[in-house]
């Protein structure tokens, strides 16, 4: 099993944020800024000492939820201090940015951290189309079209142009070029059987970040697996990566009381805003295609409702004593056959000591019991 | 805009050929399915006068006898531009037309102005196998969108006969060498076109192509198979009528043309 390590870079400094979209940003501090931009990039750096193998970034937009805006910019900070880890942009927002550009900032990480680049190509939650002034309703197509292009950006020998439905360029021939060949490991979303299908089309890796249970996680995971089969060749367990947050302290009440209360701040005061912005998207545009995808949201919204001690029965969160956590990612394996895993650690405003708590704790007792799992 | 049938007499023989539209002429070599009207090509023709000679042998014409080779059908593409059109055309190639097209160029630089070669035939890399003869899958590979092609109003024979004209023309080879070595003496600033979904030709195909020719653009044509004409006649017609309306400098941007669409 490997191990991805997410952190959000969430802005924790708010009380009530409120449910206005878009978040003021009166309520942001430059100088408590600073001083979270620090402890954050800190830690990114220190996942690598811990033992994990990727330390993610990801983009969001005009939120306390996360001060990431332009993912790259991080990445290429920690890619300075490291030497080892992947780096997995989880993603750039494909539809929101110039194609080219995204190829080109990939390509840029990719070289300059000497080949270490996960490269996320990912549609983004609602709310950033309502901050981007995107329509919502061309998503899924722009997805496509510009996931072929990035990719033709990195592979193309000779400069070439593109002719498409919503993007055109006469002459491309970026620099630099990555050094994986033919091109950067691609990692996308799992959470729909449209973003599964795509994936699988293009043979990246599935983030099952989100997952409500199993059942619906292996759901997405043999569809996907059915797809590769179709086209010829068989996915193996890097093929999927589960998302799950995680404590780990001395005593499981103290775990959970960790998690419980930095989940009540990421719903009720970092997640106000994006919700509702979410809700509008849902409300007006074709964001979601597929029924059963727009079903997900009462699922999530319910998930967000259930009680920690049954997200903990369910096998859905790693939480616990250290062997508590070595057995649920042992349960979460034997479940769902994944060879990777993401652990979200900062959950809302998590202390920094119960952060590195939690990494101290995987470092010396957890990721040694499950390295071979 | 429908393209009417004529008849030249040239100095290799009699020439059936079809016309369409207004503007300056472009000479266009069509592919193996034989001398059709594309929606593509009718866009085009808003703006170009189109000359489609029905290559000897194609929808049921004569062969003619000193015709046999495809670099004797851009003789005679030459024969045509100085008998019919009577000054320097613009010329474009589809798949098998698109191996006549190049020899044209080389051989009559003073006929050509710009060049259009749509997935041509002809520069198949080493070692890759020949396109593939049964029918269901070429008909995948030929278009991403079926149901866009036109009515087929010809024969089944014609259409068997058109596919054995390939081997009148250049028998099994799908590899021209001796084009391919004189690639770099056309002086014709050339567009390449590949579909991205085209699965009849390789891009390594059309990459040699981009390496080869000295003023050449290569663009990828996105939704599209091998009738890039026929499943995208818009984007197909839009960036070829801007090709030959300004040339090299069809690269700068023109306002109202954006590289991103409005809702980026």
């Amino acid at each position: 099993m490997k191990f991805s390590y997410t952190h959000h870079m969430p802005y924790t400094h708010v009380e009530e944020a409120g449910q206005d979209w878009p978040v003021p940003n009166k309520q942001f501090d430059p100088e408590k800024g600073v001083a979270l931009y620090r402890e954050y990039i800190d830690n990114k750096v220190f996942a690598e000492e811990v033992g994990f193998d990727w330390i993610g970034c990801n983009e969001h937009h005009m939120s306390p939820y996360g001060l990431m805006p332009n993912p790259n910019l991080t990445a290429a900070a920690i890619i300075e201090r490291t030497r080892t880890a992947g780096i997995l942009q989880s993603g750039n927002i494909v539809p929101l940015t110039n194609p080219i550009r995204i190829a080109e900032e990939y390509a840029m990480l990719d070289v300059q951290s000497g080949g270490r680049l996960i490269a996320g190509f990912m549609r983004g939650i609602p709310h950033e189309y309502v901050a981007y002034n995107v329509s919502p309703d061309d998503s899924y197509p722009r997805m496509r079209e510009a996931c072929e292009l990035i990719v033709k950006c990195w592979t193309e020998p000779e400069p070439f142009g593109w002719e498409g439905e919503h993007y055109r360029f006469r002459a491309v021939s970026i620099w630099p070029r990555p050094v994986q060949q033919p091109h950067p490991r691609l990692l996308m979303s799992g959470s729909s059987p449209d973003s599964v299908s795509l994936a699988a089309e293009f043979r990246a890796t599935i983030g099952l970040l989100r997952i409500t249970d199993f059942e619906s996680a292996r759901e997405m995971k043999d569809l996907y697996t059915d797809l590769a089969r179709k086209d010829g060749w068989e996915p193996g367990p890097e093929h999927f990566m589960v998302g799950m947050p995680c404590s780990i302290a001395d005593t499981v009440e103290e775990a959970m009381e960790t998690l419980r209360s930095g989940t009540r701040f990421f719903l009720g005061v970092l997640g106000g805003g994006i919700r509702t912005a979410q809700r509008l998207v849902l409300q007006k545009t074709r964001y979601y295609r597929e029924e059963a995808h727009r079903q997900r949201f009462p699922g999530l919204a319910a998930r967000r409702e259930t009680p920690l001690e049954e997200l903990m029965e369910k096998g859905l969160v790693v939480c616990g004593t250290p062997d508590m956590a070595i057995a649920q990612i042992k349960r979460a394996k034997a479940e769902l056959g994944h060879g990777l895993m993401n652990l979200n650690i900062k959950i809302g405003n998590t202390p920094q000591s119960a952060v590195l708590r939690t990494m101290q704790a995987l470092r010396d007792h957890v990721f040694p019991a499950v390295r071979e799992v | 805009m429908s393209f009417e049938s004529n008849t030249a007499r040239l100095p290799s023989g009699e020439l059936t050929y079809r016309v369409a539209g207004d503007g300056p002429p472009v000479l266009y070599f069509h592919a193996a399915g034989g001398a059709r009207a594309t929606a593509g090509l009718e866009l085009l023709a808003r703006s170009r006068c189109i000359y489609m000679p029905v290559i000897p042998g194609f929808d049921d014409t004569p062969l003619l006898e000193s015709v046999s080779t495809m670099r004797d059908i851009a003789r005679l593409g030459a024969e045509f531009i100085d008998g019919v059109i009577g000054e320097p055309a613009d010329v474009m190639g589809q798949s098998f037309g698109g191996w006549a097209a190049p020899w044209l160029a080389l051989d009559r630089p003073d006929a050509v102005g710009l060049m259009v070669l749509e997935c041509p035939a002809g520069f198949r890399p080493e070692g890759h196998p020949p396109p593939s003869s049964d029918p269901e899958l070429r008909l995948k590979q030929m278009f991403a969108y079926p149901a866009r092609r036109p009515p087929e109003t010809r024969s089944e024979a014609t259409l068997v006969r058109n596919r054995e004209m390939l081997h009148r023309y250049h028998g099994a080879e799908t590899r021209d060498a001796a084009l391919i070595d004189r690639l770099g003496e056309i002086e014709a600033l050339t567009l390449i076109l590949l579909g991205t979904k085209d699965g009849r030709m390789p891009r390594e195909s059309v990459q040699l192509l981009k390496d080869r020719l000295t003023r050449a653009f290569l663009v990828y044509v996105y939704d599209a198979a091998h009738s890039i004409e026929t499943d995208q006649p818009e984007r197909f017609a839009n960036l070829v009528e801007d090709f030959l309306e300004r040339g090299e400098t069809f690269l700068v941007n023109q306002a109202g043309v954006p590289a991103i669409s409005a809702t980026a």
